[in-house]
């Protein structure tokens, strides 16, 4: 479990991370989507005690980071898989890791296998290749068997096998009960891989909540000539319909029927009427709308 | 604290760089003592070997001061840091390891290179182009060598806390060549009274003093007992130890 509570974090006038408060539940994938620059890679600094928050407070499994004894047994984490000392290989790297939190050695072994990095573990780090270190980065964050998982973008850098590999196992991992937050910008990977999103966007919370009902967020489009005489009536029945164009309306939080029965009460013909199932890429996109830091000019 | 200390040690012995050190600070202070005793013999009768071996501290604190130097800041260059302190949160304890780790290697390193570098010495000046073969009084050839651990101990803790602060390799190694060599030359070169005394209390000249090394800068023995050469060369290293502590607890990893 993390929760966060009011965290923020300021870099002097720009806010990075603007008053986050969440729960990051146990047994599921939990997604953390937002465009590049939203605060994602910051939050995770902070829950982390890399990063000191300007206020509020990041807590695992109830506790500030710094406090757990043996932390890495209690999290695990990928934030940079090329954060490795190019010259040590990554069996040290990992043995290393390994002792600082009293982890046996044998360990460092199992989880080599486990990610396929035994063949070129005793390499040194700086000749892998992308995903190498993106398995290797892996290998350190499960080295603790921790009940707490993060990664930030594991999947950049990985071939398709590679992709569903990570996302497999983020699966098999939520599976066994742990908590699983995965950060991407990537909507279509967590269309796969969470059961649960959190968007945010210049830093503040746009959504938190299960994949199923960002995507069951229904709209209908209606096409009419008397698009204003169905707009009141839809307003009067406190529907909120956006105009599209002259004769256009997007209907949101009521099904095709119901728009349909409205419109014949009201005596509105109708030209077109369609439900809208939004993908997560729209979801996103909507909910990002003019949050995006480094937007190209339209 | 074990856990981290003995992960530190997995580090720095992972890493080549640390061996290249090691082996260079040999190497230089095995030349630069045949170098120094052979001089030394050409005036004086019966040299006591250890003695340039301790001489040679001046250039072979180098090696020792680069050695520490990357171990710490290879780890800010390359991002290691983060799941250093993923793994040690406690900065203070992070650093401390590291120093615990640092300074009995350069400790061991001192003792055994000044060692070589005393035998070699003692071997070339037994050849007959000097007038007198070097001697070798083991008491004080014991304390010469103790003594030079101590100094590479210390100096090489006082690199980890000024790298610490700064993080970056050519800044901290820029900052201590400052330190132990540019600033004391300066000081002595602008002639007052006042500058020279400061200039012998710094880290370069306060570890001559400990070693009561009278092959020095200033041409003859430092006008201070050992003893507060080795104060102030501790009170050195305490201050860089504080100077990083201070910025590793405050600023972002």
């Amino acid at each position: 479990m993390i929760t966060l509570d009011r965290l923020t974090k300021r870099y002097g006038e720009r806010i990075a991370v603007d008053g986050l408060t969440l729960r990051v539940r146990p047994g599921a994938v939990t997604g953390f989507l937002g465009p590049n620059g939203a605060g994602k890679s910051t939050t995770m600094r902070m829950i982390l005690g890399l990063d000191r928050p300007t206020s509020g407070a990041a807590l695992v499994g109830g506790v500030p980071y710094h406090r757990l004894d043996r932390p890495l047994r209690v999290v695990g984490a990928l934030l940079d898989a090329r954060a490795v000392h190019p010259g040590r290989s990554g069996r040290a790297h990992l043995l290393a890791l390994a002792r600082a939190n009293g982890i046996p050695a044998a360990r460092v072994a199992e989880v080599l296998e486990r990610v396929g990095l035994e063949p070129v573990a005793g390499k040194r780090a700086g000749t892998y290749s992308l995903g190498m270190s993106q398995r290797l980065g892996i290998a350190a964050a499960l080295l603790g068997d921790p009940e707490v998982l993060m990664f930030d973008e594991p999947v950049n850098g990985l071939d398709p096998d590679g992709v569903r590999w990570v996302r497999e196992l983020m699966r098999s991992l939520a599976a066994e009960g742990r908590t699983v937050f995965v950060s991407s910008h990537l909507m279509s990977e967590m269309q796969l891989t969470a059961d649960h999103l959190v968007v945010i966007g210049r830093g503040r919370l746009l959504a938190d909540a299960p994949l199923s009902r960002l995507l069951a967020a229904t709209e209908v489009l209606v096409r009419t000539p008397h698009a204003d005489d169905l707009a009141a009536r839809l307003a009067a029945e406190g529907l909120t319909a956006v105009r599209r164009g002259e004769n256009d309306l997007l209907v949101a939080g009521a099904s095709a029927a119901r728009v349909g029965d409205l419109a014949h009460d009201a005596g509105v013909r109708l030209h077109e009427l369609s439900p809208r199932e939004p993908s997560l890429e729209q979801a996103f996109q909507e909910l990002t709308a003019g949050s995006v830091e480094y937007g190209a000019a339209r | 604290m074990r856990n981290a200390v003995a992960a530190e040690w997995v580090k720095l012995r992972s890493i080549r760089s640390t061996w290249l050190c090691l082996a260079g600070g040999v190497v230089v202070s095995v030349l630069g003592a045949v170098a120094l005793g052979g001089a030394a013999a050409m005036e004086q009768p019966a040299v006591q070997a250890t003695e340039p071996a301790v001489s040679v501290m001046l250039f072979s604190q180098y090696a020792s001061i680069t050695l520490a130097v990357l171990a710490v800041t290879t780890e800010y260059a390359s991002g290691t840091i983060r799941p250093t302190l993923q793994a040690v949160p406690v900065r203070g304890r992070m650093l401390a390891a590291k120093s615990i780790v640092v300074a009995p290697v350069l400790f061991a390193t001192g003792v055994l290179g000044g060692a070589v570098a005393a035998l070699c010495a003692y071997l070339v000046l037994l050849a007959p182009v000097f007038p007198a073969p070097a001697v070798l009084d083991p008491a004080e050839a014991a304390a010469d060598l103790l003594g030079l651990g101590v100094f590479h101990a210390l100096i090489g803790v006082l690199a980890v806390g000024v790298s610490t602060a700064l993080r970056g390799s050519a800044g901290a190694l820029a900052a201590l060549f400052m330190v132990t060599l540019g600033l004391p030359l300066l000081l002595v070169m602008t002639g007052g009274a006042v500058a020279l005394e400061v200039s012998l209390r710094l880290p370069t000249f306060a570890g001559m003093a400990f070693l009561e090394s009278t092959d020095n800068l200033t041409g003859g023995p430092l006008p201070y007992p050992p003893g507060e050469g080795l104060a102030w060369l501790a009170a050195w290293t305490a201050l860089a130890l504080a100077a990083g502590h201070a910025v590793l607890r405050r600023r972002d990893a």
